[in-house]
């Protein structure tokens, strides 16, 4: 009998690790995606938002196993912030080869937190209407954190804004709000 | 039975992807033949017990491999979580700890590959007959 | 110029002027992109179309860019064209450099061979999925960038290896050269 074979199973995991194309076809690539978005949602912006972030999400549950299994030799992060960490530091530079700018938490709310790009690699080049592209280059990173913390089993609330500063006009901000009981099992494990 | 094994991987919905179960090749009793239903149905209640385990260790210890987990009369069970939350389960009635962590993190590689694939959806079954026989292979190298 | 003038001139532009981003990002993403159209679609040769059409949009843009960053004169002929689009073209852009091969007599059609492919890495079709050149969008830059220098052509898929096949290969055949002109209102 013929034993099933496949060729995906039998690629090493590393072979592409260091692999890179030019930041332009992501770029053109990025923006065919936002206009496919913007064309078949006919609604709201937070219908194309979420269209958006959906096809970060699909990047991203499979960013967080593959980076894993390659950098954690058989752990996982267990801790919210510890869980932050890895994705403001090696996911950021897997991804698009520098760490994120900053990782905050807020000052009152217990459950929220940030992470900053100040220059967001994916829409350098990008050519649509600006207040577009950085609702979808936003919209594309919430999309990736939040998979990536939904794998961490740490539900929550994604959302990007565009967050302008002197210097970085295209410096996008993720904010992300934990589930009430992702906050009270850290207490409980603490 | 010694050396009676039955695998399965739990998505993050509690909902099997994927079950093995790895019967001795030969033995008097029986020849390789699947567990009887009554045998299974025990197997997965037990595994499903034991997720509760799983679901409050994981959040203990950072290895993926949690080792026994829990015992049910001459059964362990073994468990391994992977970073997008999926739970290797393993019901054993021999202790073998190093083989055990060896298949769990090669399944765990071969999981990493289908998923890597786009139109392979999270948390759906896995039906690809090629994982199938890569994990039977595995069985084979470190589980009898 | 000669091949070997055109390879040097790719991998230059590819080492020097060129910046960079993780090639599984862009795997990733273009498989997020394709498993939404099927979901949207729900129909393989829709899909191809929607594939095509986003590449030709893509190709559109890409040879300013092409033309900008290479500086290399008109091509004289379609044979010249073709390695241009192989050593220069697709380098610069994927950094891969598939073969040119399969000529026609005419000297009008050639195929492009690929050993590599970034878009295909990870990726396995389902048996129902035979229908899907996966990596169509190629097709769609290939038309877009030449058109935009005035070569009318048709590209297609006629083999890939997620079918099975033993190679990639893009079939790019010459229609017609286009009058030079200015479109009106251009920006």
């Amino acid at each position: 009998m013929d034993v099933p074979t496949s060729e995906i199973l039998t690629r090493n995991l590393n072979k592409t690790r260091h692999n890179e194309v030019s930041l332009n076809a992501f770029n053109f690539l990025f923006s065919e995606m936002i206009q496919y978005s913007q064309q078949r949602v006919s609604g709201t912006v937070q219908e194309l938002e979420k269209k958006l972030s959906d096809f970060g999400y699909r990047v991203g549950i499979r960013v967080v196993e593959l980076l894993n299994w390659r950098e954690k030799n058989g752990k996982r992060e267990i801790k919210i912030l510890q869980n932050l960490y890895f994705i403001h530091t090696n996911v950021w530079k897997m991804l698009f080869g520098k760490q994120a700018d900053s990782l905050e938490k807020h000052t009152e709310k217990e459950d929220e937190y940030m992470i900053s790009d100040n220059e967001p690699i994916i829409t350098k080049y990008i050519s649509v209407p600006k207040d577009y592209h950085s609702l979808a280059c936003g919209a594309f990173l919430a999309g990736i954190v939040e998979a990536i913390l939904d794998g961490a089993q740490l539900p929550a609330k994604v959302e990007a804004f565009a967050n302008p500063q002197e210097g970085f006009p295209t410096k996008t901000t993720i904010v992300i709000n934990f589930d009430q009981s992702v906050i009270d099992r850290e207490k409980l494990f603490q | 039975m010694p050396g009676t094994y039955y695998f399965v991987i739990v998505g993050t919905k509690d909902n099997p992807i994927y079950e093995a179960e790895f019967t001795p090749q030969v033995n008097e009793l029986n020849d390789g033949s699947p567990m009887k239903e009554d045998q299974k149905h025990l197997s997965q209640f037990i595994i499903h017990t034991a997720l509760d385990i799983v679901d409050e260790l994981m959040w203990c210890y950072k290895e993926s491999y949690l080792k026994v987990v829990d015992k049910f009369n001459k059964w362990y069970i073994s468990a391994y979580v992977t970073s997008n939350g999926m739970r290797l389960m393993l019901l054993h009635d021999v202790t073998n700890p190093e083989g055990i962590k060896n298949f769990f993190t090669d399944v765990h590689e071969l999981y990493i590959k289908v998923l890597m694939n786009p139109f392979y959806e999270i948390n759906s079954p896995i039906t690809s007959k090629a994982f199938d026989a890569k994990v039977q292979l595995l069985k084979k190298k470190y589980l009898l | 110029m000669s091949v070997s003038t055109n390879q040097r001139i790719g991998e230059d532009i590819w080492k020097l002027k060129t910046e960079r981003i993780n090639a599984e990002l862009f795997t990733l993403t273009y498989g997020s992109i394709v498993t939404q159209l099927i979901k949207d679609y729900e129909d393989y040769n829709e899909v191809n179309k929607q594939l095509e059409k986003m590449g030709y949009n893509i190709g559109c843009r890409l040879i300013e860019d092409f033309l900008a960053k290479t500086n290399i004169p008109r091509c004289k002929n379609f044979k010249e064209t073709s390695e241009v689009i192989s050593k220069i073209g697709f380098k610069i852009f994927l950094n891969i450099v598939p073969n040119v091969a399969n000529w026609s007599p005419d000297e009008k059609e050639f195929s492009l061979i690929f050993e590599e492919n970034p878009l295909t890495e990870f990726v396995e079709l389902p048996e129902d999925a035979m229908d899907l050149w996966y990596s169509n969008i190629l097709c769609g830059v290939i038309r877009g960038a030449l058109e935009l220098v005035q070569m009318q052509v048709e590209c297609e898929f006629v083999s890939c290896v997620l079918h099975g096949d033993d190679v990639s290969e893009i079939r790019v055949k010459l229609i017609r050269i286009l009058e030079e002109e200015v479109p009106a209102g251009e920006d």
